[in-house]
């Protein structure tokens, strides 16, 4: 697996006001921003969201314009289908509003993990969880659950982005078969290989023996 | 101490080939290496230790815990450090993936963050605890992995083929960490070198145990049966 594959979303680190903040108060405003720009629904709603990321990413995470832009490049095949067909349908400021909008929810999504570890992700996460604990929930292993598959969505697009590579190297570039079969391969066997990883570390294991 | 009575393991499918056969064995000595082909069932024998592999018959004890009763016990007791270190570390960074090790020992964020800062010093890996581990070298990963198991101070170290993948000198390095280890280290490898660290080594040939002794005249066993199977190949026209 290429080391690109561990990067996406992943923590960054900077000295920054927002790596510097605490988890809840980066969440509550990505949190409320996100609901905002999706129940207002307009352009200018959108360009202010837009614009507050930006500023997010930029000063107060002290990221680059690089890593602002990355997640929004990997995206771009389904930012351009849902655009036209928007645009296509309702005309520029709808297409806008609905691109805008995913990129707003995406884009600040991705400043909390960029800006926190996720050891502190993880301990939010189960803080979270805790009052599922009279309904037989463990926290801990919920928090565990939910960090593992954040960190395995990284790993995938590398996996899809290699399995691309090689398709491409074979001259199977438009091989469905060949595009997304190592990746199914690749996907499972890496849910076996974490799945071991953690038994043997004890971390699968509830605290006493039945 | 280790003990194995009657262990054996069957393969689910198809159900009539046998992994493993019956071993009766106690393992007491503080290095104990296995050495055998590759497919012979030194990564069964070891996955037996902690419980990732359960006996389909037979019993093994760690310490006096059963592994089929026992597992989490059992594999709070025990290390398992994996051939390739990738496959061990889960997290992004390496003060991270120590951190998660501790995560059971330590509940309170502050307390597990100064324990990983212990650990990440102890074993000199402070300067790329918050490197990508994708970014790491195959030995600085592997010293990692080391880091990460020890991390929770078990009783028994498991490793399976630990230096395989890393070059001279960094196979070095683990073989020193390893001598300087308190547990008791039960490990496989390729490396008939590093076997002979051991105080005792087990030859694995087809699922059984051909030789159990001084890893001096392990050795030469092992090289006397991979000669005598070589010779037994029909040679390719």
């Amino acid at each position: 697996m290429r080391g690109h594959a561990s990067l996406l979303g992943a923590y960054v680190e900077r000295n920054s006001l927002l790596h510097a903040a605490p988890l809840w108060a980066k969440f509550m405003p990505v949190a409320t921003l996100s609901v905002l720009v999706l129940m207002l629904n307009s352009p200018f709603a959108t360009l202010v969201g837009l614009g507050l990321v930006v500023l997010g990413y930029l000063v107060g995470a002290r990221l680059t314009l690089r890593e602002l832009v990355q997640p929004l490049l990997r995206m771009w095949p389904l930012i351009l289908i849902l655009g036209a067909f928007q645009w296509f349908r309702s005309g520029p400021e709808t297409a806008f509003t609905v691109v805008g909008n995913i990129a707003v929810c995406v884009l600040a999504a991705l400043l909390v993990t960029l800006t926190t570890q996720s050891q502190r992700l993880l301990d939010g996460l189960v803080f979270l969880a805790r009052p599922l604990r009279p309904l037989g929930v463990d926290p801990e292993r919920l928090g565990l659950t939910i960090a593992l598959m954040l960190r395995s969505i990284p790993y995938l697009v590398g996996a899809a982005e290699d399995s691309r590579d090689a398709a491409r190297a074979r001259g199977l570039e438009r091989n469905p078969r060949a595009l997304i079969l190592p990746v199914f391969i690749g996907a499972v066997a890496y849910a076996h290989q974490t799945g071991e990883a953690l038994a043997a570390r004890g971390l699968a294991d509830s605290d006493d023996d039945g | 101490m280790i003990i194995f009575k009657g262990a054996a393991v069957r393969a689910e499918h198809p159900a009539t080939r046998q992994i493993l056969e019956p071993l009766n064995l106690t393992l007491a000595e503080d290095r104990i290496s296995i050495i055998g082909a590759n497919g012979s069932g030194k990564s069964t024998l070891l996955k037996l230790i902690n419980s990732l592999v359960l006996p389909t018959s037979g019993q093994v004890l760690v310490n006096g815990l059963d592994t089929a009763r026992k597992g989490s016990s059992v594999r709070r007791a025990v290390g398992f450090m994996f051939t390739d270190p990738l496959s061990q570390l889960i997290m992004p960074t390496g003060r991270e993936d120590v951190e998660l090790s501790l995560r059971r020992r330590h509940r309170n964020a502050e307390e597990r963050r100064s324990a990983a800062e212990k650990v990440l010093d102890r074993f000199g890996l402070v300067h790329l605890a918050d490197q990508s581990v994708y970014d790491l070298s195959g030995g600085e990963r592997q010293l990692l992995a080391l880091a990460v198991v020890l991390a929770t101070e078990p009783e028994v170290l498991l490793a399976d083929e630990p230096t395989t993948l890393l070059d001279l000198r960094n196979e070095e390095r683990v073989r020193r960490m390893f001598r300087g280890l308190e547990q008791q280290v039960v490990f496989t490898t390729h490396s008939l070198d590093f076997a002979l660290q051991a105080d005792r080594t087990l030859v694995i040939d087809g699922g059984r145990v051909v030789f159990d002794g001084k890893p001096t005249e392990a050795v030469a066993a092992y090289r006397r049966l991979s000669v005598r199977d070589v010779a037994h190949e029909e040679p390719r026209r």
